[in-house]
């Protein structure tokens, strides 16, 4: 087993790697440490990738850091699970609560590009509604941002990442996406059939491959090892569409520069501390973006008190690290009497919105929503799940395990409420850089739970009317959502509607922590809709001359 | 619970497609490496190292594989290069001292059932220390780790990582391997490739 | 501090435009120097029309085996009947060189076989979660190709063509399955995203092309004619260099045409442009007998 040690950092020399090539470069623009840039994004995922892209299209001078390696995808993906544990954070967060979480593959990159690199490519919107879930629905708070405008950016990156998806989708407002679905495979079948003898609707999942070649990107091969990273560049990651145009525009990236400390000076950020090539430096930047995630992010900001503000920056509210939620993803798996040879394809390539759009239902006995995914996890992801879940070994575990290519899954995508005791704090010992590691607390509500049962019961009730016997139910979550969210109001929020911190004007949050709700359906699109909305509002308060003026 | 292990693919290895364009450099690299160079122990002690053999033994019983994936040695090689997965619950020590904790226990174990340690325990017998683990029925000092956190999410998670990451576990049930730059054309249910398994033989089900 | 950058060679970091307008250049110029030529080109021999729709049927019973045949294996022949279109259009394609009159039960079969084939497609479709779905219709059997082998049994039939009003009934059946061939191209064009933009050609000569043999056949003016055979011409030389472009589409898959085993089944179809330039051939015999050509 190869030890998992990072490359030397490659964006350097005033060249980065060209991704669609084993091992080019392309030009890169740098600036000094003493150089103070308009904007120091640290991240580069769908936030901070996303922004980093548009602000330097816009003409500011942007320098994006990133914690991970700057990889080819095409010389450095190997069809190896346990290799290609690369791609994640690996560094342990303290997990605790009545729900613990897990991190690392199971939500966490480490990579120029976040965890686009890794994620398994489903692009599903918002519900419009759920912009506004506590004044239409009754639950939970509203976002400050009006669904109409989301829209407009969904767009927009659907465009950028050439989402493949169905030509008419079943639910919520119209949507065109740019290239046609895939054929949905064996697995995918097996939700289809389910849906139509219980009579709801399903669809082809919109995904972030690509159906025909774009450019560059060949067509998906239908390998299945999204998760591992897409070794033929046909997933349309961070890391392949924003980050070119953020080099093309003259952005520097900085890989493997860790970002330990934002610098305050006055009330206003000043630059950043970070560790790069065994030496800790410090960047000067008109503006600092926290673009880590709903993990780094907060501990970032706690890591970076200060005298003046010792419960960490832009946490006069105590809501920095608060409202943490994850989503829901328990699944049900069958035996099939066909063979399903769920590895082919990418995973997830049909779904079912069907109680993200219902609210008035006598068994709907749960606020929020949930929509689900056939299945194809490789086989170690699979047999993670059952012993964690099921506690078998021995040869019983030979045995199920050989039923692997007769398997098929289905698994949500449940909306948890917010809950301000589900939060990242920091923990008391520290990792390799001396920086405090994030403890994480995280407890499921009652509301959860109803969910959880109800979506574990429906989901049966699907897989067995698609044939499926002997059915399993595990539970789990995925995703992270919220923990520096944004509002309307500087008492219960981190950050304005355009992620500008309350407390401290230059200093933003751009990723999936400005969440207020987490919505019943993967997070990347929402992250990067709004990162791209941002940018544009970032764009039009710089032109009107209200980028240094703090909040009224 | 024991009993023998019925193969549905007996003559399927993803490795006879090494020259094909099923693998690229990158993946032949890592497989060699993990073919080629099993390293030794490292981590764990010459005294506890039995322990953890028997132990592997008792999770993935390997008797009809002519090869047997070197287990102990991979996890030994995680621990050794600190290797981490991301995640420490709260109620539970660093993996190196989990492992080290969880193993002396469970020659304790064996031996408040009258063993001398784990490793001299037969195979069914070993099977039922771990079924006792897991339902929490301890009659060793634990030191207060939450066993059957200890025994899922860390020995097994880390057994079946290895075992299916590896080409027998891969080839074993079947699975297609390696898989670029060729994917797979035909994703209909019982169609595959030629570059595919054949119809697996089943057992009643 | 901020190295120097030559702008002038700089390499765009970025994908390049989802639409491939290069290629498409490069083959819009390809078909306007070969369109042109076969525009140009003086008839020098002129063929016998009847020889012409014996090259058609041959051309076509080519295409259509070459296809099936790659599509029935990306199949796996798990039906047994999914032998019989390669077979039929190989009998048929043979049928062409030899004694027609001995042939004409062979092409009547791969009329039957074709349109069996029809029904066949539709149940591939019908049998799927989904139904009469875009996913279906794009992945499923192709729901037109069959009909593909039952022009070619019609076009040897049609060995026996003589008079004027066979010219004109000919004209109009080539028109027809032209369209439907149009509806096929859209529809499998239109699922490749349009990615390239030489995509929209076959979906927009070959119409204009079938409403001029249209109108032949159902007016036979003289005026008209010569830009009917003109868009016939150019139609023919767009089957050429579609299969140019199918040649490339392929080797842009994820390992080109080493990894063939599963890019020329997962990539555009080579095979199928061509049937194109064999309905262009049969059009232009069917203009020959309207114009009363021995």
């Amino acid at each position: 087993m190869m030890a998992l040690q990072d490359p030397d950092p490659r964006a350097i020399d005033g060249h980065a790697p060209d991704v669609f090539s084993r091992d080019g470069t392309v030009p890169m623009r740098q600036f000094s440490d003493r150089e103070e840039v308009d904007f120091a994004i640290v991240g580069t995922g769908c936030g901070g990738g996303v922004l980093a892209a548009k602000l330097a299209e816009a003409g500011f001078s942007v320098v994006a850091f990133d914690a991970g390696a700057f990889w080819w995808p095409l010389s450095d993906f190997a069809s190896d699970e346990r290799a290609q544990d690369k791609l994640y954070w690996l560094d342990p967060r303290i997990s605790e609560g009545d729900d613990p979480l897990e991190f690392g593959q199971n939500n966490s990159g480490r990579s120029v590009g976040g965890s686009s690199v890794h994620f398994q490519m489903v692009a599903l919107r918002f519900r419009p509604e759920w912009f506004r879930s506590r004044s239409l629905l009754g639950y939970a708070v509203d976002w400050p941002v009006d669904w109409r405008e989301m829209w407009h950016y969904y767009d927009e990156v659907e465009r950028a990442c050439a989402i493949s998806g169905p030509v008419t989708y079943p639910w919520g407002p119209k949507r065109h996406y740019p290239y046609r679905a895939h054929e949905v495979n064996a697995a995918g079948q097996v939700l289809a059939r389910g849906a139509e003898a219980l009579g709801v609707p399903w669809a082809p999942t919109p995904l972030a491959t690509v159906s025909a070649p774009r450019g560059k990107s060949p067509p998906c091969v239908y390998r299945g090892m999204c998760k591992i990273g897409c070794s033929t560049n046909a997933k349309q990651s961070v890391l392949v569409t924003y980050i070119p145009r953020a080099l093309d525009a003259g952005a520097e990236i900085r890989d493997l520069a860790m970002v330990g400390r934002i610098e305050t000076d006055k009330g206003r950020a000043t630059g950043v501390e970070y560790h790069r090539a065994g030496q800790w430096r410090f960047q000067r930047a008109r503006n600092v973006v926290c673009a880590g995630y709903s993990i780094e992010t907060p501990r970032l900001l706690l890591n970076s008190a200060n005298a003046r503000q010792p419960g960490g920056l832009a946490n006069s509210s105590g809501t920095v690290g608060r409202y943490l939620m994850a989503h829901l993803n328990d699944a049900v798996w069958g035996v099939m009497d066909d063979e399903i040879r769920w590895y082919k394809g990418p995973p997830s390539m049909a779904c079912c919105e069907h109680w993200n759009y219902i609210d008035d239902h006598p068994d709907k006995d749960f606020d929020g929503g949930y929509s689900f995914m056939s299945q194809g996890p490789l086989p170690t992801d699979f047999a993670r799940m059952l012993v964690t879940n099921e506690g078998v070994f021995g040869t019983e575990l030979r045995r199920q395990m050989a039923l692997y290519n007769r398997m098929a899954g289905l698994k949500m995508v449940g909306e948890t409420i917010p809950q301000a005791d589900n939060r990242v704090t920091l923990a008391d010992e520290i990792d390799d850089f001396g920086l405090r590691r994030a403890r994480v607390t995280y407890s499921y509500c009652d509301n959860d739970r109803r969910m959880q049962r109800h979506a574990r019961d429906f989901m049966a009730r699907m897989l067995g009317a698609a044939g499926g016997r002997d059915l399993l139910e595990t539970g789990s979550t995925a995703h992270l959502m919220g923990g520096c969210r944004m509002g309307n109001d500087p008492e219960t929020s981190v950050t304005d509607s355009d992620g500008r911190t309350w407390d401290i004007p230059n200093l933003w949050v751009c990723d999936g922590s400005l969440m207020p709700t987490a919505g019943g359906v993967n997070p990347s699109m929402t992250i990067m809709a709004n990162a791209a909305r941002i940018a544009d509002r970032i764009t039009t308060l710089a032109a009107h001359g209200e980028l240094d003026r703090a909040h009224g | 619970m024991s009993g023998t292990f019925h193969r549905p693919y007996p003559a399927w290895n993803v490795l006879d497609k090494w020259d094909s364009p099923s693998f690229n450099d990158t993946t032949r690299e890592v497989l060699r490496q993990r073919l080629e160079e099993v390293p030794g122990r490292r981590f764990f002690t010459a005294d506890e190292w039995p322990t953890l053999v028997a132990l592997c033994d008792a999770v993935l019983p390997q008797d009809d594989n002519p090869d047997p994936v070197p287990l102990a040695n991979w996890i030994d090689a995680a621990l050794f290069e600190g290797r981490g997965n991301g995640t420490r619950h709260a109620d539970m020590p660093a993996p190196p001292d989990a492992w080290r904790l969880g193993l002396a226990a469970l020659d304790a174990e064996a031996g408040a059932r009258g063993a001398a340690d784990f490793a001299s325990l037969d195979r069914e017998e070993r099977g039922a220390v771990l079924r006792d683990v897991d339902a929490g029925r301890l009659r060793a000092d634990w030191q207060g780790m939450p066993v059957r956190r200890f025994f899922r999410n860390l020995v097994l998670a880390e057994i079946v990582a290895i075992y299916y990451s590896h080409p027998t576990g891969q080839s074993e049930i079947g699975f297609g391997g390696p898989a670029s730059p060729r994917g797979y054309v035909r994703l209909q249910p019982n169609r595959a490739d030629s570059w595919e398994a054949p119809p697996g033989k089943w057992e009643r089900t | 501090m901020v190295p120097a950058q030559e702008k002038s060679v700089r390499h765009p970091a970025r994908n390049t435009s989802s639409r491939d307008w290069r290629s498409a250049a490069l083959g819009i110029g390809a078909l306007a120097a070969l369109g042109g030529a076969a525009l140009l080109m003086r008839r020098r021999t002129r063929l016998d029309p009847r020889r012409k729709i014996r090259q058609s049927a041959a051309a076509m019973g080519g295409s259509i085996l070459a296809d099936s045949a790659m599509e029935h294996l990306r199949g796996g022949f798990h039906n047994p009947a999914m032998y019989a279109a390669p077979a039929l259009a190989t009998l048929s394609m043979l049928g062409t060189t030899g004694n027609a009159r001995a042939a004409r039960p062979v092409h009547a079969a791969a009329v039957a076989v074709g349109a069996a084939g029809l029904g066949f497609h539709a149940y591939n479709i019908l049998k799927r979660p989904g139904g009469v779905s875009w996913n279906n219709l794009f992945y499923a059997a192709p729901i037109g190709a069959p009909g593909g082998l039952a022009v070619t049994g019609i076009l040897g039939l049609a060995d026996a063509a003589r008079t004027r009003d066979h010219g004109r009934l000919l004209a109009g059946f080539i028109a027809l399955a032209t369209l439907a061939e149009v509806a096929e191209v859209a529809l499998l064009h239109f699922r490749g995203a349009w990615h390239n933009p030489a995509m929209v050609l076959p979906v927009t000569v070959p119409p204009a092309t079938a409403a001029l043999l249209l109108g032949q056949a159902l007016h036979p003016r003289t005026t008209t004619r010569p830009l009917a055979r003109s868009a016939l011409r150019l139609m023919g030389a767009m089957g050429v260099i579609g299969t140019g472009f199918h040649i490339y589409g392929v080797s842009r898959n994820m390992g080109g045409w080493g990894n063939w085993r599963q890019t020329a089944f997962a990539g555009p179809p080579v095979p199928a442009p061509s049937s194109f330039t064999a309905l262009a051939l049969a059009g232009d015999a069917a203009l020959d007998l309207i114009g009363g050509t021995p």
